[in-house]
């Protein structure tokens, strides 16, 4: 059980902060590609589930799986996104993502005055924070299963 | 006018850069000393009066420092010869900055107003001091304070 990489994006599709762990392929394209098309992908598909939802929308969006990994997704109010990718042992991680943004994102980005908003992050502090909590999730471990 | 200054340790590009940032710099520390007079009167206000100024210093680092930050200061060393120097190792205004060098140029911003705070709660405990700060390795700082002989 492992986490591959985590994106964050804000509410105008830049991409603030990316790090990987236990990434085995690359997409083959630059990292500013790769991150509009992972935005382009998340606004897509949470457009079309809310529209071909067939039942009133409780949480929307909040993961995709393939046969090699899922992709966890979690939406603030403020228009701040998480993405997990982990592989497939994972439960939901709602909770961890949520926990990323209250407890690493908001004290380490948000209550630092030299930190702008809606810059990519350049945090020293919060990049090796949310490295030492990702390592110590239960579903961490640095081979893949 | 107020005699204390507050000495910076700062590097800055462009001349009109460095003036508005000491003015700030100055005015925050003006706005600290005002804040400490009105805090010391109030924390002060049930307890007797205190031996020298030795146990003046001990106030500050001990209840002045745990009412304002929630902790202690965490060493206090002086020379006898009316120079002391507070260390914080885990300042609450520089905790959430960073853990070591990073925005180091900017963290005298956030030591001003405190300087001001250390200075005026003295002045009104009738010790009249120039206060400094300086840090190296946050979020440990250290606050020197100099007492002016009357």
């Amino acid at each position: 059980m492992t986490v591959h990489n985590l994106y964050i994006f804000d509410r105008n599709g830049s991409c603030l902060h990316y790090s990987e762990w236990n990434r085995k392929k690359q997409a083959g394209i630059s990292k500013e590609e790769e991150f509009k098309l992972m935005y382009g992908m998340l606004f897509s598909i949470r457009s079309f589930i809310s529209k071909m939802s067939p039942l009133d929308m409780k949480d929307g969006f909040l993961a995709f799986q393939t046969s090699r990994y899922k992709l966890h997704y979690y939406e603030t109010p403020t228009g701040i996104k998480l993405v997990l990718n982990t592989d497939l042992g994972v439960p939901n991680c709602r909770d961890t993502l949520q926990q990323i943004y209250s407890t690493l994102y908001v004290e380490y980005i948000v209550k630092n005055p030299l930190c702008v908003l809606g810059e990519s992050l350049q945090s020293d502090l919060f990049s090796s924070k949310l490295d030492s909590f990702i390592r110590a999730l239960p579903f961490f471990s640095v081979r893949a299963a | 006018m107020e005699d204390g200054r507050m000495r910076v340790k700062c590097n800055f590009s462009g001349d009109q850069k460095f003036l508005e940032n000491g003015r700030c710099v100055s005015k925050l520390e003006s706005m600290g000393f005002r804040v400490g007079q009105g805090l010391i009167e109030r924390f002060t206000k049930d307890t007797p009066r205190f031996k020298d100024e030795l146990d003046v210093m001990k106030f500050i680092c001990k209840d002045f420092w745990t009412s304002v930050f929630k902790k202690q200061i965490d060493n206090l060393r002086t020379n006898h010869q009316g120079i002391y120097v507070l260390q914080d190792n885990k300042f609450r205004l520089l905790t959430h900055l960073s853990a070591g060098k990073q925005y180091l140029e900017h963290a005298p911003k956030f030591l001003a107003f405190t300087c001001g705070l250390v200075r005026g709660a003295l002045s009104n405990l009738g010790v009249k001091s120039i206060v400094t700060a300086e840090v190296s390795v946050m979020p440990a700082c250290k606050f020197q304070v100099m007492i002016q002989k009357m």
